[in-house]
């Protein structure tokens, strides 16, 4: 009788083996890398939203104590090669990002100037004395006067503030809701964000002049891509350039562009012979990190008397700020939120037109979600818009639309091709978690009594791993469709995993090093990962757009297994039985049924160092290393389904989360406890760009929220004990089963509250179509309810 | 986010900190939960850093064997908020301590820091004033109404310092109530009311005004409870700002006032 004796490390619920090292202080990050010489930067940066540079005198800057040098853009000018991001959408205009400012500033916080001294209060002390002339130009802050064909141009060679123009249709859509019966809409807006990452970013060059080859320790979450694209700016071979994300403090897709001050640090660190280091402050991460979610939407749903979406036209405008980054462009997040838009419903007749308009502010990036928590927010309000016009129960307005089993694969109004995953289950499961029948009940209790209680749905479907059929960025000139494992044993027996992506938070070094045991059969504590090194791999680009899960654990699998067939072929050999009578587990082979075994420790001396164990062609033969590289071709999908109930005070109007639920469908999860805190970190940022947080720009250009007393992220106690049911609806072809799970908190909750926020004021027929709905916007919209 | 260079002194009495103060643009350094973020944004780049840190004798709270309390100035607010005594004797000021910011904060900021950094939207100087307290100084002794006079201004002179708070007894059967609504926990209120009821009633508000400020025709009014909200209202200026409107800012005076005389006048019928 065979006993099924392999512990499953997949879905097993460890404990981050990061943790230790994080929790005690050991982590390192990049202010812990201090290397002699090194010199530290301060910037100079705009003060104005749009001016020309007239002069910049840094004579009393350059002889202040410690100061290595001011170096502005003529000083690096020949240094390096510029680049740009591009696209092969038509109507999608480019924009350079100079590393220092040249003519022109297009932004607060552009930087003009950088100090190099001996230390960063130093330098600080010399970046103040320098004296820039500017002449103002005029700013350019609202998107929509921004995109008008007489706005003051930000980038004058393309003749308009318009970087990217799309439009997504799909039957006669006009037709279609004029001749609806039910049609709900309106002016949807929701403000800028920026991701407030725990550790700001920083960079540190080190350039060895003996041997012409220069590393750069970044806080980036994409080194592959930083370290392909530094190459041909600073026209190095890539294996003399290495690009290394040691411990990092979190991203949120704020860590996934290429920063000027990142190509900086690398120019004047061959420049000078000298380590240069910068790293930002809390403010010049407020005020110079990429933002987002910055959009404004006009959209109308129609749907028949029984609640069955007819139509949805949407017009968005995306404002981009200044600058078109690289590598993700302009275009990222604004075509994301038309493309995204119908959701995970049935909606044959739409268009969705997008322009993507340059203003004076910090250029916008990619950041946790990218365009679809407003897609969800926008659609998931006309839901219930409709709902409430057709005295229909949001949750069977939700099941009379949604794409049903029997119809996958089911292709989107906007062209996406949904596969076979649980979106009407997700509805049920967050539903029926919550008791959605005695929270109404509840609901009504309380409305006895006066509360304000409010329940909000939110349902969504995201794209997830993403593989080569879909780039992140259309036409882009990164690879994001594969990435790549190398898995080896050394002569120890040691597992060292090598890939291509940069955990910053993910517990990545937990969940690959699951996947690699569970497939090798080796103990998790036998296996190192690595990852966040170019170096590591010959090709592979980072942690961004919930796809390290899918793609590297895809790639560790293929990989592990590789391997797996190379230790059978030894250990056939060294144990005398076939392969498919052994197998391994808790880092040992053995003969099933017998007590013959053997560690993977003996195996590899056997391999490697006693000769006389093998003969000579098998050892020849036996590689105990495998690089392997995945591809998931068309991606996964991951819906879900967000409940929140709030209650809004009718006096002081604040609003507090009582009550948080989701329901998503991950696919085989790898360690509930790791896709719990995904869930648990996204949301709480949902709930952040829901109730509190806002970049804001005065009409003359300058940040409002340059600090974390004026930039309101919520704290532990702002977020809710959160609910969290995983769904693991299989996904065929795809080798892990794994969708991407990353992003799904923060898309789905600013729709859940703004509905139940709608919802516990509906009895004054407020529209709740702005985010964050801060007190004083709640305030305003009762107070002119009253009037 | 660096400061400028200071010089640094930690002088351990109170005589050679008043005279080290006599030089120009010399600052105080008490627990530094609001100085130090000023100097790291070089709001302020004194040249001076006067640490009063190590000063013997001015940490305590004291039985003042009237029915008061003596409060040394360098009181950090984590001992003021768990004190058993000020619980009994001031328990408006207790219940106000757990809006002071967070813990981190509380453990190294100090009452006589925060009282003559004088945040019109922090707390404890609107807490002084709802308690009449006495600010004790190195010079003289001054009285809560008139220690303020701006927003982050106060009576003080530059060579002179606080030591001591001394509070008043409270009437016995006096009522309390104090409310507070922020954006987020810990943060500074958008408005926070206190208000104590015995012969008569006294309410204070906090983050509406360019200082703490008596709220004395709501006062007036009481126990017309929602006259004295509607008066209270119109008696604060507030500021726009990033946080809230004055619009809303009155609103929410009128509303915190409604409940803490409410909480204050059930306290006192009790």
């Amino acid at each position: 009788m065979e006993i099924e004796a392999r512990p499953k490390m997949i879905g097993a619920r460890v404990q981050r083996v990061e943790d230790p090292r994080m929790l005690t202080g050991h982590g390192r990050f990049i202010d812990d890398i201090n290397l002699p010489r090194t010199l530290h930067i301060a910037f100079c940066r705009s003060d104005h939203g749009h001016a020309r540079i007239a002069a910049i005198d840094s004579a009393e800057a350059a002889g202040m104590p410690g100061v290595a040098a001011v170096v502005t853009a003529a000083d690096i000018e020949g240094l390096l090669q510029t680049v740009r991001a591009t696209s092969t959408m038509a109507n999608f205009h480019g924009t350079e990002l100079p590393v220092l400012a040249m003519d022109k500033v297009r932004h607060v916080g552009e930087p003009i100037a950088a100090v190099l001294a001996e230390s960063r209060y130093l330098a600080e002390d010399a970046a103040e004395r320098i004296a820039v002339t500017y002449e103002a130009l005029p700013t350019v802050i609202d998107p929509a006067a921004a995109a008008e064909p007489d706005a003051p141009l930000l980038h004058e060679e393309i003749g308009s503030n318009v970087l990217i123009e799309r439009t997504f249709e799909r039957g006669e859509v006009d037709a279609a809701m004029a001749a609806a019966p039910v049609r709900v809409g309106g002016h949807f807006r929701m403000h800028r964000k920026t991701p407030v990452a725990m550790e700001n970013r920083g960079y540190l060059a080190d350039y060895d002049q003996g041997r012409g080859s220069l590393t750069l320790h970044s806080t980036t979450q994409v080194p592959g891509i930083v370290r392909d694209t530094l190459v041909r700016m600073l026209d190095l071979p890539g294996n003399r350039l290495r690009v290394v994300a040691p411990d990092v403090g979190g991203g949120f897709g704020g860590k996934t562009a290429l920063y000027r001050e990142e190509v900086l640090v690398c120019v004047l660190a061959r420049k000078f012979g000298r380590p240069v280091k910068w790293l930002s402050d809390r403010l010049e991460d407020l005020i110079s990190t990429s933002q987002a979610f910055d959009e404004v939407v006009e959209a109308e749903l129609a749907c028949d008397d029984e609640g069955q979406i007819l139509g949805l036209r949407a017009d968005v405008i995306g404002d981009v700020g200044a600058y078109s980054g690289y590598p993700w462009s302009a275009a990222i997040e604004p075509v994301q939120v038309v493309s995204f838009l119908p959701g995970p419903y049935r909606v044959e007749n739409y268009r969705g037109r997008v322009r993507g308009v340059a203003t004076s502010k910090s250029p916008m990036g990619a950041y946790r979600g990218v365009g679809r928590p407003i897609s969800t927010f926008v659609m998931e309000r006309l839901i219930d818009m409709a709902a409430v016009k057709l005295s229909l129960d949001p949750l069977e307005m939700r099941r009379r639309n949604m794409v049903r089993a029997e119809e996958f694969p089911y292709k989107s109004a906007s062209g996406i091709v949904w596969d076979r995953a649980g979106f009407l289950e997700c509805l049920e499961t967050a539903c029926d978690g919550a008791d959605y029948g005695a929270l109404r009940r509840q609901q009504a209790a309380a409305r006895q009594q006066g509360r304000w209680v409010g329940i909000g749905l939110a349902s969504y479907v995201e794209l997830t791993g993403l593989g080569s059929r879909i780039a992140v960025a259309p036409g882009m000139p990164v690879n994001t469709g594969t990435e790549s494992a190398t898995v080896r044993i050394d002569s120890t027996g040691a597992v060292t995993a090598y890939f291509g992506i940069a955990s910053h938070g993910q517990g990545l070094e937990t969940t690959l090093a699951q996947i690699v045991a569970e497939e090798l059969g080796a103990r998790l504590q036998d296996i190192e990962v690595l990852h966040g090194d170019s170096d590591a791999v010959a090709h592979g680009t980072g942690t961004y757009a919930s796809r390290s899960a899918v793609l590297a654990g895809g790639a560790a699998i293929v990989s592990a297994r590789a391997v797996r067939e190379q230790v059978m072929k030894a250990a056939s050999h060294l144990l005398e039985a076939d392969a498919g009578d052994m197998d391994a587990a808790n880092g040992e082979i053995f003969v099933k049924g017998t007590d013959r075994r053997l560690s993977f420790r003996e195996l590899a001396r056997a391999v490697y160092t006693e000769v006389n164990r093998l003969p000579r062609e098998l050892r020849e033969d036996i590689e105990l290393e495998a690089s392997n590289i995945y591809d998931p071709y068309f991606g996964t999908a991951t819906p879900a389904t967000h409940l929140a109930v709030v209650e809004v005070d009718p006096e002081t109007f604040g609003v507090t989360v009582q009550r948080y639920v989701v329901a998503d469908d991950c696919g085989r999860i790898i360690n509930p406890l790791i896709a719990d805190g995904q869930v648990h970190g996204g949301v709480a940022q949902g709930i952040g760009a829901a109730l509190l947080e806002e970049v804001v720009y005065d009409d003359t250009g300058q940040i409002l929220t340059a600090s974390l007393m004026d930039y309101v992220v919520p704290t532990a106690v702002e977020i809710p004990a959160m609910e969290v049911f995983h769904l693991e609806t299989e996904l065929p072809n795809n080798i892990g089963g794994f969708r991407g799970l990353g992003e799904g908190g923060t898309i789905g909750a600013p729709a859940a509250i703004a509905n139940a926020i709608a919802d516990a004021v509906g009895h004054l027929n407020i529209d709740i179509n702005e985010l964050p709905m801060t007190p004083e916007r709640l305030f305003r919209l009762v107070s002119q309810k009253e009037e | 986010m660096k400061p400028a260079a200071f010089e640094y002194l930690a002088p351990v009495s109170l005589a050679e900190a008043v005279a080290a103060l006599g030089r120009d643009d010399a600052k105080i350094l008490a627990g530094g939960q609001s100085l130090v973020p000023m100097l790291n944004f070089r709001l302020r780049a004194p040249s001076l850093l006067v640490d009063i840190g190590r000063i013997p004798g001015l940490d305590y709270i004291e039985d003042d064997r009237a029915g008061g309390l003596r409060i040394g100035a360098m009181t950090r607010h984590h001992t003021v908020e768990t004190s058993d005594l000020l619980r009994q004797r001031f328990p408006v000021l207790h219940a106000a301590m757990q809006y002071v910011a967070h813990l981190a904060i509380r453990n190294k900021g100090t009452i006589g820091g925060s009282l003559c950094h004088g945040d019109p939207a922090a707390e404890l100087p609107g807490l002084m004033l709802l308690l009449d307290a006495r600010l004790k100084t190195t010079q003289r002794t001054i009285a809560a109404e008139d220690f303020y006079e701006g927003a982050l201004d106060t009576a003080l002179a530059e060579d002179e310092i606080l030591t001591e708070i001394l509070l008043p007894p409270l009437p016995a059967g006096t009522g309390w109530g104090f409310e507070e609504f922020a954006r987020r926990s810990g943060d500074f209120a958008l408005t926070a009311v206190g208000a104590t009821v015995g012969e008569e009633a006294r309410i204070v508000a906090i983050g509406a005004h360019e200082t703490p400020l008596r709220l004395r025709a709501a006062e007036a009014l009481f126990p017309d409870i929602e006259a004295a909200a509607e008066a209270a209202r119109e008696e604060v200026s507030p500021n726009d700002d990033l946080h809230g409107s004055a619009d809303y800012r009155r609103h929410l005076v009128s509303v915190l006032t409604r409940h803490a005389l409410m909480s204050a006048r059930e306290g006192a019928a009790s």
